[in-house]
């Protein structure tokens, strides 16, 4: 058997840290939540343990199936085929990003393991920076779920026009830096010719059948499961945190006035880490305290970005990229948003 | 040689963990599911999420073990690191080490909200007081042109107590925790009670509250207070949450 990433073999001793600060913050807060209020340190755990877990079920299964979506095009689409259709230009490229997603549909628990399996495949930057920021909307589900929340209307349309802005603004950006490798982490990056195709030495000689194929599929997806995985779960684990010992209503005080209301929801959406294709109803909550710019730039910064797809980028993108994917986003949908708001005259 | 040998062996392990792992988190999801415990989680208007779940981690975890039967058939460019599998069991051992409980009065932090979350929908308006229940009356009570509109209509709700120091000897909230999709936007609404049997209600009970409605001040805005006829100890609902 041949071990092809070296790098995977030897596990880095940052992961245990992370792993071991995130368990002693999670300790040293209960521990101090329970000593200020007297509580019983129990109940605390219990509430913190019930917000973790809360936001772990609902974004599992979306990450499950991005992990399958990996696995399945990785061995069933080819190098070749992705490099046939690319549009010259970094603005086509990100324009035809945005669109990806509806090739791909995934949200923002899933698009990180699709996102970095299309990089290994190639895939130029722009096109792949458009896609993870609007491939979390860019599908039936979430046009669904937003539709039927809002109905066909302003909300909708403007979701739809912001998302494709501020993906194409932001992959121009990120696709200017010149070398690939500046921006991705070794193992996103595209692979030598020889270890593109190095899988066909596990199989028996001939082409490999169907069966033989949706098989691998499913055990790079689990891999993927497990490498993305993690960062679902500490994203999971911090907004949980956050939400345990911050009170949503002292930051509910704040939101009001046509520029602090838009900043307020975009804070929430990345606190809160609510899956895109249900955070529609999230907004809901909110449409009647809320101006409407506030309410579409939750929606759009929401499947952008949050804590735990922040996380996720970490395993994929060099850490001044990643700051790059959450702040642009994060001061584009603002002014959008402020700007509706100035339009609307609030 | 032996080095190798190692590596074989540490490859063997990590693939048994994972099928493990994949397994545990499979028949936790099932377990919520048959216990209805699902409830206390995300709203069930969502359920078929875990239903996805539960198949896929049941599919993966039956091909890792497959895997781990028949050696030859792994896929083993990937190495997952034991602190790689150990966070992904996180989820697991919380799960085991705490029982499962929904969001109640220790998670309220910042008090109480009196105005109701989400759309306002006309049914609340049509249906009979005695079947509104907390979320109902704050959205009726938000739309009335005069506060004291509902004065006098029979109240029949129920939640769990809510007690801050400011508030008077006679008073409690009855409160519930509002969810639009999963506990991540948990919001904590609630309708103040009078009553003179107030103070044998401890918090974070729960009760059912019957008794007339009527709009006075409370603590500082105008908020439907029930006066409380009967105040009754009742079990937690199987659907702990309110949904918008």
């Amino acid at each position: 058997m041949r071990i092809d990433h070296p790098k995977a073999a030897s596990p880095l001793p940052i992961k245990r840290v992370v792993f071991v600060l995130l368990a002693a913050s999670v300790l040293s807060a209960a521990i101090y939540q329970a000593l200020r209020a007297g509580d019983d340190l129990y109940l605390t755990a219990s509430v913190f343990a019930t917000r973790f877990l809360g936001i772990f079920i609902e974004a599992v299964p979306f990450l499950l199936l991005g992990s399958l979506t990996s696995g399945l095009i990785e061995t069933f689409v080819k190098t070749d085929d992705i490099l046939r259709f690319l549009p010259r230009s970094r603005l086509g490229a990100a324009l035809g990003g945005t669109l990806l997603g509806l090739v791909f549909p995934v949200c923002e628990c899933g698009v990180v393991p699709v996102t970095r399996r299309l990089f290994r495949k190639g895939l130029p930057l722009s096109m792949g920076v458009a896609f993870l920021l609007a491939a979390p909307f860019m599908n039936p589900i979430v046009f669904a779920s937003t539709y039927i929340a809002f109905g066909f209307g302003g909300v909708l349309i403007g979701r739809a026009l912001l998302t494709v802005l501020v993906a194409v603004i932001v992959a121009t950006v990120i696709g200017s830096f010149a070398d690939p490798r500046e921006v991705l982490k070794p193992t996103s990056a595209k692979a030598g010719e020889e270890h593109s195709h190095h899988h066909h030495h596990h199989h028996p000689p001939g082409r490999p059948g169907l069966r033989a194929k949706l098989f691998s599929a499913m055990q790079i997806g689990a891999d993927d499961f497990f490498e993305m995985g993690r960062f679902l779960i500490l994203g999971s684990g911090l907004a949980a945190l956050l939400q345990t010992f911050v009170p949503q209503d002292s930051l509910l005080a704040l939101g009001s006035g046509p520029i602090m209301s838009v900043l307020f929801m975009q804070i929430l959406a990345f606190l809160l880490s609510v899956c895109s294709t249900v955070d529609s109803f999230l907004a809901l909550a909110f449409v009647n305290t809320f101006s409407t710019g506030a309410i579409i730039s939750f929606l759009s910064f929401g499947p952008m970005v949050d804590i735990k797809s922040t996380l996720m980028f970490t395993g994929v993108f060099r850490r001044k990229i990643v700051l790059y994917l959450v702040l642009l986003p994060f001061v584009l949908n603002l002014l959008a948003g402020v700007l509706i708001n100035v339009a609307l005259g609030y | 040689m032996s080095a190798e040998h190692q590596h074989h062996s540490h490859i063997d392990q990590a693939a048994w963990a994972k099928s493990l792992i994949l397994f545990g988190l499979g028949i936790y999801l099932a377990v919520l599911i048959l216990t209805g415990n699902l409830a206390n989680y995300i709203n069930l208007r969502f359920a078929w999420l875990a239903y996805i779940g539960t198949a896929l981690f049941f599919l993966l975890g039956l091909v890792n073990l497959y895997v781990c039967l028949n050696p030859r058939r792994a896929h083993s460019h990937h190495q997952i690191s034991w602190d790689n599998l150990l966070i992904v069991a996180f989820p697991l051992l919380l799960a085991l080490l705490i029982p499962s409980r929904s969001l109640g009065v220790e998670a309220v932090s910042g008090g109480i909200g009196l105005s109701p979350v989400g759309v306002e929908r006309a049914s609340a308006l049509t249906r009979n007081p005695l079947d509104r229940n907390i979320l109902d009356w704050l959205r009726v009570f938000n739309r009335a042109a005069t506060p004291a509109a509902f004065n006098g209509q029979s109240v029949d709700v129920s939640g769990f107590v809510y007690r801050e120091p400011s508030m008077g000897e006679d008073e409690f909230m009855v409160s519930r925790f509002t969810m639009s999709c999963c506990v991540a936007d948990a919001y904590p609404i609630g309708m103040p009670v009078r009553s003179s049997a107030t103070g044998e209600f401890t918090p974070g009970a729960w009760v059912r509250v019957r008794g007339e409605v009527f709009a006075d001040l409370f603590q500082g805005e105008f908020a439907p207070i029930i006066l409380a006829d009967a105040i009754a100890l009742i079990e937690e609902p199987a659907q702990p949450y309110l949904y918008p």
